[in-house]
């Protein structure tokens, strides 16, 4: 058993190192996607200096706690786009039946999926992340902290995702909602939690799951708390088996559409 | 001028029988004003607070004005399909057609944006009045006056959009450049009017495309008046012309670059 998931993990890593080295044919563009989406994501530092110029704490967060969402944020987006950009793009195969070329493969047919494309401007997102935190806020249990909750907020933010890609498989008009959605999950994770009250804060908790992904590590982050750390791995491996079966589910219901391509 | 009117109008009927997927995209804007007008709230905290001038409901409207610019002309005309057309060479088709390539692009943008622009402004006026309350002092006739400033305003911004696109010519993505222009954009003048900046930065943003993309215009509706109408009317005439120069000069440089491998 342990064997065959090394495998499958395996596969899995040697599908990113070969998109990653693929994208890499064109050293400038790959370049410069990754040092331009750092930069894109530093332009957002000035509209938080603007803020605190105006207010010393914004819900309850300084501009250093700002910062470690920020960081948190801009990592778990990366290091999901790194490893499972394609769970971003899931409709697009359901609905133009391209999941033929993974069903054939005699590997597992989800992470074959989820694992096929990779974006390079994500590295710039997961690097920021990364220096951000060095800039703001370093020490070592946090620098550890971190890589865990990027790793946990990366595996629900592509299961919510796949639970919104999924969606094609009954409805064809999910593809737009499904982007919507996945994308409002980065818009709330960019904003402290302190700012929104009553029965919105239910909706980031239960509905978009931006509280479990951001909120909650960095809560954690500033103020350690084993049970809440407990609570969020477990809400991560909830919701990724709950995406993993509702796919599977959908899987049922997909149609060939008989499309021959080469898988890029 | 007739063949553009032509190009502007079959867009214009293409786009009105998806406005389904347009209305998908409300979900996103929304969400994005209803952050903003709790971001907001917190910040004003007490009623009655002035920020860099402007009341809370002042402040709300004028980032739902500039957010509903940013999301009513969010169309990949501009910008992915003309990087595309270069990049896969579909602008050796193009290019030799009885029009101007830059000229025909613009032409299905604003068919684009005739249809999404109306539609985001309803959504827009529905949860401003709904969510925020009407604007003290608006009047409809300003409205009426902005329009034009407004329409330059959508332009300018495609211009500068197309420009970067046109980029593809020398380098493989233009991509990250948009990147960069779209958050100047965003974070100086979408997000905040440029009073809130420090004093001393503020000539230099007046002479971005900030000031007569989104500011300029936003400005006239929440805040009217005639020496300021001129004075954004101007800079938006003096812009065009200049981004207009810097698009033919760019396409004009980068055809001559263009490597036809037949197919």
């Amino acid at each position: 058993m342990s064997t065959a998931v090394k495998n499958e993990l395996r596969v899995c890593m040697l599908s990113v190192k070969y998109n990653i080295m693929r994208e890499m044919l064109n050293k400038v563009t790959f370049l410069t996607n990754i040092l331009f989406m750092a930069l894109n994501n530093a332009t957002f530092i000035v509209q938080w200096v603007i803020l605190f110029s105006l207010r010393e704490d914004i819900g309850g967060y300084a501009l250093r706690d700002v910062m470690l969402l920020w960081g948190l944020a801009a990592s778990t987006f990366g290091l999901a786009h790194i490893l499972f950009a394609r769970a971003f793009s899931l409709p697009d195969l359901i609905i133009n039946g391209k999941l033929d070329a993974y069903l054939v493969l005699p590997k597992n047919v989800l992470l074959s999926v989820l694992t096929s494309q990779t974006s390079v401007s994500a590295i710039g997102d997961l690097l920021y992340g990364l220096v951000i935190l060095c800039v703001f806020s370093l020490s070592i249990g946090r620098f550890f902290l971190f890589v865990l909750f990027t790793v946990t907020g990366a595996v629900i933010y592509t299961a919510f995702a796949l639970l919104m890609g999924s969606l094609s498989f009954w409805f064809v008009r999910a593809e737009m909602f499904a982007g919507h959605m996945t994308s409002s999950m980065v818009s709330f994770a960019t904003y402290p939690d302190g700012i929104f009250k009553g029965a919105v804060k239910f909706l980031l908790y239960l509905v978009i799951p931006v509280g479990m992904a951001i909120y909650q590590p960095v809560h954690i982050m500033m103020d350690f708390n084993a049970g809440r750390l407990l609570a969020v791995l477990g809400y991560t491996l909830l919701l990724s088996a709950a995406a993993v079966f509702v796919f599977y589910r959908g899987l049922r219901r997909y149609s060939s559409s008989n499309l021959m391509e080469a898988r890029g | 001028m007739k063949k553009y009117a032509v190009i502007y109008r079959s867009v214009l009927i293409e786009s009105l029988q998806y406005t389904a997927n347009i209305a998908m995209g409300f979900i996103s804007y929304l969400i994005i004003i209803f952050i903003f007008i709790h971001l907001w709230d917190y910040m004003y905290g007490t009623p009655g607070t002035l920020i860099a001038g402007y009341t809370k409901e002042q402040m709300i409207w004028y980032v739902m004005l500039t957010e509903l610019i940013w999301f009513g002309t969010s169309s990949n005309t501009v910008t992915r399909q003309a990087s595309m057309d270069i990049r896969g060479g579909n602008i050796a088709y193009l290019m030799n057609k009885p029009y101007h390539y830059t000229l025909y692009i613009l032409a299905r943008y604003i068919g684009e944006c005739s249809v999404r622009l109306p539609m985001y402004a309803a959504v827009s006026a529905l949860i401003g009045l709904t969510m925020v309350g009407s604007l003290a002092g608006f009047r409809l006739i300003t409205l009426l006056a902005a329009l034009p400033c407004i329409l330059l305003g959508i332009t300018i911004h495609a211009v500068f959009r197309l420009c970067i696109s046109l980029l593809s010519f020398w380098i493989e993505d233009a991509n990250p450049f948009h990147w960069l222009y779209n958050k100047l954009i965003l974070v100086i003048g979408t997000i905040f009017p440029i009073e809130i900046f420090p004093e001393a930065l503020q000539p230099l943003f007046k002479l971005t495309p900030i000031y007569t993309v989104c500011y300029g215009p936003a400005k006239l509706l929440i805040d009217f008046s005639v020496e300021k109408y001129a004075e954004v009317l101007a800079a938006q005439v003096l812009y065009l012309a200049a981004g207009c120069a810097l698009m033919f000069f760019i396409y004009g440089k980068g055809v001559k670059k263009l490597y036809v491998n037949g197919g």
